[in-house]
């Protein structure tokens, strides 16, 4: 398996997971679309586990490698949150979402490269990347969501900010766990379990900021404005611990995190 | 927004009040001492710190108004500014805590660029670790099962950062560079200084496992990889081995993982050669399906005893062999400790030793001689507090548990 197979496995992926969108927006066909978009979830899980097998290593070490996973999270984040409350809209964010991903990795493919630094061997990689996909995925459909309620001000948003909140405590389970293996981690790779790296330095400011969003919204339920505008402001400094101290220049040539060369 | 409700506005001014006074302490007395804090004043001051908490958690029983300090808008705030502040840290260039800044002007004199032992960074770590005991100490003093999951989170995320604040300055990490068969016990720290320990550590062997070779094209002007955007690249698994490199097809009929070049006159040959030094090398060769011509010759990737080789398709292009990525790079070692003990052992990235409460790892070797190096350098790391910081760290990931299931509200 290699990444110009891609296109085979991602593109009826991305077919049934539009599809079983669509269909979500009909209640009668709230199993068929529940299925799909299953289907597409395993459609996918087959490449990723041939790639998996043919790189002989996990396929988390490139930025294409990482979109991979949260390609397929995205789905399944949304549609556990279809199937526990019922969102009609919501696979259709989290497939376009999904999509967007898929597209970066068919327009900018990235070599196949087999080597795993010697630090990167650890049994603790595959779960700290993973959960950290998982948390950035719930953390992603909580976004949208956010910025769903801002735009359309409906009256139901007391129920809908409520699902912010359950994303945000999923999704903090995910990033407080996928930062404290990375600290046991690091303890045995590099000797300390903190080092304010530049990576640590944003997973610090991303946690703080999802943190403040719980307290907040337990203090002042009633300004959800404000919670929402916290929450993307969580999101972005998200953004800047995955891939933006890639480019920021306090980063540059200073972080231990930066593995691949071509991004 | 904030503005208008009470309890933000207190919030904000302590937290700026702090700031200011951090800046002013900072442009007075420079940075703090990042050995201010050794055994035993850490510990003294620790359990002074707790002790106060415990005080003011007593008092603020009968003392309404400082309740305040144990509830949502000093915690908002105070995580808040401390937010503010590692932001700023992330988006600044960091310097090592040991660079003197004293001569420096300006920005550099704030102390953003060390923040961690920076002035206003210590005193709002401090206002928030004073939060966060409160916030513990009042929900424990009224306990009730259904807080297990909040004492899990809040106490556990207190002992983790309890732990690595006063025990920073106790944390020792020192460089050891150990040559082939020759005992060392003195090793270097973050300013250089020796430091001499109670053990000794000797390289007996010292092994790399690589991954396969690798071709690639280069550009023959430039140098640059081709195609330019995404290079390409084979590895070269077994032999013999038939690959495709843009519209180059490449038969590899030898593969010497330890060969020696030798020079005649014009011709570089590659021969079986298994003593100190080697290097790798690949016979290939090359057929263009476009033109039709053929190449065969030998490529390696050279060493510091041996020339590498590439071969020449075209004017445009040609096969080379990139250094090989170590796969794993590991030290066998004999270590001597005082009390008389000797013990062999290996160690390898991801995988430290421990002997005598320190943790010895393997940092790096001589990388021009590469797999042939006759030196490894170790980093030894002692962290007495390690324990609490662990235990606090234990405790959150329970916690994490409890705030997954905790979430699915009725709606
Ligand atoms: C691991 C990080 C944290 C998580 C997951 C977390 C989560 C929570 C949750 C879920 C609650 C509501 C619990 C309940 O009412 O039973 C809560 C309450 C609270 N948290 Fe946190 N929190 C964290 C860190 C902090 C920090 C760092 C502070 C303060 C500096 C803080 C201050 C508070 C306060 C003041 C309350 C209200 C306590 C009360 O009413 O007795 N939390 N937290």
């Amino acid at each position: 398996m290699q990444w110009n197979h891609f296109l085979y496995f991602a593109f009826p992926s991305a077919v049934c997971w539009a599809i079983a969108a669509i269909l979500a927006f009909k209640p009668q066909h709230y199993r068929k679309s529940v299925v799909l978009t299953l289907a597409g979830v395993v459609i996918f899980s087959l490449f990723i586990v041939g790639m998996w097998m043919s790189l002989e290593r996990p396929p988390l070490r490139t930025m294409g490698e990482t979109r991979l996973w949260y390609s397929f999270f995205l789905p399944i984040a949304g549609l556990i949150t279809f199937m526990r409350w019922k969102y009609k809209w919501i696979l259709s964010f989290s497939t376009l979402l999904s999509l967007i991903f898929i597209c970066i990795n068919i327009f900018r493919p990235e070599i196949h490269n087999k080597a795993l630094m010697p630090a990167l061997q650890s049994p603790w990689f595959a779960p700290h990347v993973i959960v950290y996909m998982l948390a950035y995925a719930v953390f992603g459909v909580a976004t949208i969501n956010a910025l769903y309620l801002l735009i359309r001000k409906t009256e139901k948003q007391a129920s809908s900010i409520a699902l912010c909140d359950n994303l945000v405590y999923v999704g903090s389970a995910f990033l407080i766990v996928g930062m404290l293996f990375g600290a046991i981690w690091a303890k045995a790779a590099w000797g300390h379990y903190w080092s304010w790296d530049p990576k640590e330095t944003w997973a610090a400011a991303t946690w703080m900021g999802y943190i403040i969003y719980i307290h907040f919204r337990l203090h002042k339920p009633s300004e959800k404005k404000t919670a929402c505008y916290l929450l993307i402001f969580s999101f972005i400094l998200l953004q800047v611990c995955w891939f933006g101290v890639n480019y920021l220049p306090a980063a540059r040539g200073n972080s231990v995190h930066v593995y691949s060369q071509n991004l | 927004m904030w503005k208008q409700t009470p309890g933000y506005i207190e919030g904000w001014t302590i937290c700026s009040g702090l700031f200011i006074t951090g800046i002013v302490l900072q442009l007075y007395s420079g940075k703090i001492a990042p050995d201010l804090l050794h055994f035993p004043i850490n510990l003294i001051s620790g359990v002074l710190f707790l002790i106060g908490l415990l005080l003011f958690h007593l008092i603020s029983i009968k003392v309404k108004g400082i309740q305040w300090f144990a509830g949502y808008a000093a915690a908002v705030t105070s995580l808040s500014s401390l937010l503010l502040l590692v932001i700023i840290m992330g988006l600044t260039r960091q310097l090592p805590s040991s660079y003197d800044l004293s001569r420096e002007n300006g920005f550099v004199r704030t102390g953003f660029m060390q923040m961690t032992v920076s002035w206003p960074f210590i005193l709002l770590m401090l206002y928030f670790l004073w939060i966060l005991g409160l916030v513990v100490l009042r929900r424990l003093s009224r306990f009730k099962w259904k807080d297990t999951g909040f004492v899990f989170n809040h106490l556990g995320l207190f002992i983790a950062l309890f732990g690595a604040v006063w025990g920073s300055a106790d944390l020792q990490r020192l460089r050891m560079t150990v040559s082939m068969d020759t005992p060392e016990w003195r090793a270097t720290n973050e300013k250089n200084e020796t430091v001499e320990l109670p053990l000794a550590i000797e390289l007996k062997a010292f092994t790399i496992d690589e991954y396969p070779p690798k071709l690639m094209l280069l550009d023959n002007i430039t140098g640059e990889a081709l195609p330019k955007k995404e290079p390409v690249n084979v590895s070269v698994e077994t032999c013999p081995f038939e690959a495709e490199l843009l519209d180059w097809k490449l038969e590899i009929v030898k593969d010497l993982p330890y060969a020696a070049g030798i020079s005649n006159s014009d011709t570089l040959n590659y021969v079986e050669f298994h003593g100190e030094g080697a290097t790798s090398a690949l016979y290939v060769k090359a057929h263009n399906v476009t033109d039709d011509t053929r190449k065969e010759g030998w490529v390696s990737c050279g060493n510091y005893l041996f020339p590498y080789a590439s071969l020449r398709l075209n004017e445009k292009m040609s096969l080379i062999m990139p250094e090989r990525e170590p796969k794993r790079y590991a030290s066998d070692v004999m270590v001597y400790t005082k009390s008389g003990d000797s013990k062999e052992a290996s160690i390898e990235v991801n995988k430290p030793l421990s002997v005598a409460g320190w943790k010895i790892y393997q940092l790096s070797y001589d990388e021009t001689l590469g797999k042939w190096s006759r030196y490894s350098v170790f980093e030894l790391v002692k962290d007495p507090w390690l324990p609490v910081v662990y235990s606090g760290i234990g405790m959150m990931l329970v916690g994490a548990v409890f705030l997954f299931i905790s979430a699915p509200k009725k709606i």
